[in-house]
């Protein structure tokens, strides 16, 4: 038992597929996260889908500020992705609401709403900071309990 | 004893009728229907254990018995002849009197009555035909009686018209026993008359405009069919000089001059059995009660059709008729299908398919090796059990939520678990592996293979059909997640009938070598398959039926089981981008609104939905039916 | 027996690997024609393997149902293949599977799922015919439906039947799920529609229909090496060049509407099928 255990940590390390939901982001972040995907980064080498449905998701990767408008979205998403999870948060938007913090209709960072494990910074991040934040993200992966 | 059953089947269920009509209770007319369901259930077991017989009853009450059939002919023939009046449609009033004419004269001048041979005959064909009959039949009478209460509360009538409506539905079946019985064709010819008249009164029954006219068109349909089969019956008569059946098809073709009354014959019962061009008479039948389509559909009337067509299929084998059968039975397969594609009304699709896979026995029937006519044989009887359970659920769900459109039906799992589910079941036996129906698709296929013409329209026929009954099933169980499911009510007289012909649709399937092999081997003139471990194998192909069956069903067990271990898991809403309100079913819209979730089916509009191919399809199946007859002048 | 026996493992254990594993290449090669690095060719196993551990979660129980029929009657065609059974039978076994898992599909109120799912239906309808058309082809020439007469036969069945098989490919892109007939769910795309009728299958349950997906990857490579059967070189050239071909066509083409697939396979296919029966019919 002990190894389909470790087996099964071993493929979630090696098969994150991920959602990228924006949540009112300029698109600055938006563009760099679909610049991983082109063939000079090539995410798809660790494994890396960026699928369009929660429900086979493995990794929430949040841009942009929550409003009142959209937090409901984020965490019915969060809520539809099944066990084990992980939530990224890219960019200085969705890591604290960015310059938009202080705007009436502003939440703030995505950790307002649902918890985060991985804080990507940056105005927008670069691609290769995503990678990095994703990847350690993974390693994530091995401390949290089976679903 | 068996003048006692053939008096039970055949005349039982006219006595009946009879009696149903004259006493007017309600309770007393249940009581009958029950009675005469069970007697000739039973008694059409008892005739199959006796096995196959060629018999002469003696006359009834010392009347000649060609008497009795002379004057019952023409009294039918006068009471359609009074209706053709009535509705007052010329073409109808031409063929009747013609008929008539045709009929007196010959029965009076031409037939000589000393003839001695047995007026009945049953080989396994008839047997089996009997016992789906009236088995079949029975149960839909028994499912007629609580509907028919509902169907008439919903009317609010102030005169119930139900004894009549029971009168014809039971003398139907015993018209149908007297048919696949009887060996004398004029005989023959009275009972496809009385099924005439009993489908038209049936049709009628709700007397409004639309039913009387599509009766009308039953009626006069149904009267070419008739004509076609006098005067078949005459002009055999005059080259061979019988109407023994049994001696018509041995002498066969007799070099080709005996291919015209057989041609004629099986253009009568093309038209009974609603091929094209001849389908709307059968569509337009849907506006009767469902117990009505239920029976002309399934065990009666549109089987008589191809009984007849199979009865003779020896007489024509390797003739230009029967490719031309073949092909015409294949063109209207293909044609049904498309048009079931496009339908949301559930009951369409339900004809559109019974005409498919009628077209489908006729193709077999005109293919004409063991292999094809095993084929027909198994589908008409696993059809017949699979088609009145599915008219039945359809009715039953009607009267529930007060409409027969399949989308509609969506979710109907939530509501209706227990009808829905008969009907998936329904649906599956007619569809796939390992039930019967798709057994005997696959024998047709493999036994139409050498015929280009026929096996190509049954390709791309199987697929459309199997496409409209997947979508049917799937949206009967498309309901919201996450919603307790309170099993309905159903009453006794309504859920046995369901759950007979569920069980007897499974089961049968289930026997399929073994009734392989005791009913259809016997008419066959060489086995067409041998059966080893339940096993079809013939040089052409093998269909391990139950080691498929048997890993299948493991399969399903473990499915249900995963099924229930599922629900431990989580449940979660549909996937709607997020934007669901607590209520899953619908979704944030703006000005913060619930916006309910819709989705409907294709139902190919663009491509099969237009009136135009309805004309071409009626043009074109038109032509290959002149084909079938004039080929063979 | 044992060979009997031997031929039910390899359908069972063998082939899901095997089809794991050109999955693998697929990606792979896919990658290399986009000028990417790709994934490990064993990557599909570790998609796999992580769906397995996942929560469970499911919309309906029916969805649970329909995955576990799929992947029974994928794997029953797979044995039934490598027995070598009926060619019609292995069909209409393995149309028990397509069907449940469009029922699954259907059995869901998200639209996603049913759009993809009546969509998957009519890609059921285009292929159907074809395949049929191609297995009476291959009765025409050897006299029998079952593979084990098309394995003596002395001269490859692709030399009577070039039309059929390229029809058999039209029918075998919509199978793989290879662009341009990839509608009712696609590999490459995945978030157009939403993963068509798959979006409501996810964790164990989309990865039991990933697994009856490679078991169908396998059948239908098996049914194109029939038509080389002669020879083991035969073989492999043949489902060598036909996948490459299909990869190929996959990544240069784009989709279209399911009007379009219709409006051009029927025609095309059939007709080809039909020509080539004609002549099969004239010998």
């Amino acid at each position: 038992m002990d190894i389909l255990k470790k087996l099964t940590r071993k493929s979630r390390i090696k098969s994150p597929w991920l959602l990228h939901f924006d949540c009112g982001s300029c698109n600055g972040c938006d563009i760099e996260v679909l610049a991983c995907l082109t063939p000079v980064y090539d995410i798809e080498r660790f494994g890396i889908i960026n699928v369009g449905n929660p429900k086979h998701a493995d990794l929430l990767l949040v841009t942009g500020t929550v409003n009142h408008r959209n937090k409901k979205v984020l965490v019915n998403l969060a809520e539809q992705m099944p066990e084990p999870k992980i939530v990224v948060a890219l960019g200085s938007c969705g890591l604290s609401g960015g310059v938009f913090r202080e705007a009436y209709n502003v939440i703030g960072g995505v950790d307002k709403i649902i918890p985060v494990d991985v804080y990507v910074p940056g105005c927008p991040p670069k691609p290769e900071a995503i990678i990095d934040g994703v990847v350690t993200g993974l390693e994530k992966f091995s401390k949290k309990k089976d679903g | 004893m068996l003048n006692t059953i053939l008096f039970v089947l055949i005349l039982g269920p006219f006595i009946a009728g009879a009696l149903c009509f004259i006493i007017r209770s309600g309770h007393v007319r249940s009581f009958i229907v029950l009675a005469m369901g069970c007697l000739i259930a039973t008694a059409s077991i008892i005739l199959f254990i006796k096995g196959p017989f060629s018999h002469t009853p003696p006359p009834l009450l010392g009347i000649p018995t060609h008497f009795l059939v002379l004057w019952g002919d023409d009294l039918l023939l006068f009471v359609m002849l009074y209706f053709a009046f009535k509705h007052g449609h010329l073409f109808t009033k031409i063929l009747i009197i013609f008929q008539i004419v045709c009929l007196d004269y010959f029965e009076l001048f031409m037939v000589d009555h000393t003839e001695n041979f047995p007026l009945f005959f049953a080989d396994n064909l008839s047997l089996i035909m009997v016992l789906i009959i009236s088995i079949v039949g029975s149960l839909i009478c028994v499912f007629a009686i609580p509907y028919m209460n509902k169907h008439e509360e919903h009317q609010g009538l102030k005169k119930s018209r139900q004894p009549k409506f029971f009168a014809f539905l039971v003398v139907i079946i015993g018209a149908m026993n007297g048919l696949v019985l009887s060996n004398n064709i004029i005989f023959m010819y009275m009972f496809f008359e009385i099924t005439t008249l009993g489908s038209f009164m049936l049709i009628s029954h709700d007397q409004n405009e639309t039913a009387i006219n599509n009766a009308v068109r039953a009626l006069w349909m149904n009267c070419v069919a008739g004509a076609a089969f006098i005067i078949a019956m005459i002009w055999a008569y005059v080259i061979q000089g019988t109407v023994d059946a049994q001696k018509l098809i041995q002498a066969g073709h007799m070099g080709g001059i005996m291919l015209t009354p057989l041609a004629l014959l099986c253009f009568a019962a093309m038209v009974k059995a609603a091929q094209i061009p001849f389908q709307s008479w059968l569509l337009g039948a849907m506006v009767a009660p469902t117990p009505t389509s239920a029976l002309l559909h399934s065990s009666t009337m549109v089987k008589a059709g191809v009984y007849i067509a199979l009865r003779f299929a020896p007489g024509y084998a390797g003739t230009f008729l029967s490719q031309s059968l073949a092909v015409s039975g294949a063109f209207a397969f293909l044609a049904t299908s498309a048009m079931a594609i496009r339908e949301s009304n559930g009951k369409k699709v339900l004809a559109y398919s019974t005409i498919g896979n009628l077209g489908l026995i006729f193709a077999c029937a005109g293919i004409n090796t063991p292999e094809a006519i095993t084929a027909g044989i198994l589908l008409i009887i696993f059809h017949a059990f699979s088609k009145a359970l599915l008219f039945l659920c359809v009715g039953d769900i009607e009267q529930h939520i007060g409409s027969r459109d399949i989308e509609v039906m969506r979710g109907l799992y939530a509501r209706m678990p227990r009808t829905t589910l008969i009907a998936v079941l329904g649906i599956v036996t007619m569809m796939l592996p390992p039930f019967g129906v798709l057994l005997s698709k696959w024998m047709a296929i493999e036994a139409a293979s050498k015929h280009l013409f026929v096996i190509l329209p049954l390709a791309v026929g199987s697929a459309m059909m199997v496409v409209y009954w997947a979508r049917w099933a799937g949206i009967l169980l498309s309901a919201p997640h996450g919603l307790k499911v309170e099993p309905e009510k159903q009453g006794l007289l309504t859920r046995f009938p369901l759950l007979v012909l569920v069980w007897g649709a499974v089961v049968l399937s289930l026997c399929a070598p073994l009734v392989y092999s005791k009913l259809v081997v016997p008419i066959l003139s060489a086995p067409s398959f041998s059966i080893r471990a339940g096993i079809f194998e013939n040089p052409t192909g093998t269909f391990l039926f139950y080691p498929v069956m048997l890993i299948l069903a493991l399969g399903f067990i473990y499915a249900v089981y995963a099924a229930k271990k599922a629900r431990k898991a989580r449940l979660s809403g549909p996937y709607l981008c997020g934007a669901q309100t607590t209520d899953p079913e619908s979704f944030e819209g703006p000005m913060k609104k619930p916006v309910a979730v819709l989705s409907g089916a294709i139902y190919f509009e663009s491509i099969f939905g237009n009136q135009k191919l309805t004309v071409w399809v009626n043009i074109f199946g038109g032509m290959l039916l002149a084909l079938l007859v004039g080929g063979s002048l | 027996m044992i060979k009997g026996i031997i031929m039910v493992f390899i359908g069972v254990f063998v082939a899901p690997l095997l089809g794991g594993l050109i999955a693998g290449v697929d990606r792979r090669l896919t990658a290399w024609f986009q000028s990417r690095y790709g994934p490990p060719v064993w990557q599909p196993f570790f998609d796999v393997i992580k769906l397995f551990g996942k929560e469970r979660m499911v919309v309906n129980r029916w969805l649970v149902f329909c995955a576990h029929v799929y992947i029974t009657a994928a794997m029953l065609s797979v044995v039934l293949f490598f027995l070598q059974s009926d060619l019609l039978l292995i069909l209409f076994v393995q149309a028990v599977g397509a069907i449940f898992l469009v029922i699954g599909a259907l059995s869901t109120t998200s639209p996603y799922s049913q759009l993809g799912a009546n969509r998957e239906l009519i890609q059921i309808l285009t292929y159907e015919p074809l395949i049929i058309l191609a297995f009476v082809g291959i009765y025409l020439v050897t006299g029998s439906f079952r593979i084990s007469e098309i394995l003596v036969q002395t001269k490859p069945l692709l030399v009577s039947l070039p039309l059929l098989y390229i029809a058999l490919c039209y029918a075998l892109t919509i199978k793989l799920r290879k662009s341009p007939f990839d509608f009712s769910t696609s590999h490459h795309a995945h978030q157009e529609l939403v993963k068509g009728f798959l979006t409501e299958y996810s964790g164990p349950y989309l990865a039991l229909v990933e697994i009856g997906h490679w078991y169908e990857v396998v059948l239908i490579l098996g049914l194109c090496s029939l038509f080389w059967a002669t020879s083991w070189i035969g073989i492999i050239a043949l489902v060598g060049v036909t996948y490459f071909c299909e990869i190929l066509i996959d990544n240069v083409t784009a989709r279209l509407t399911w009007r379009w697939m219709l409006g051009y396979v029927w025609p095309m296919g059939l007709a080809m099928g039909f020509v080539n029966l004609i002549w099969l019919h004239g010998r």
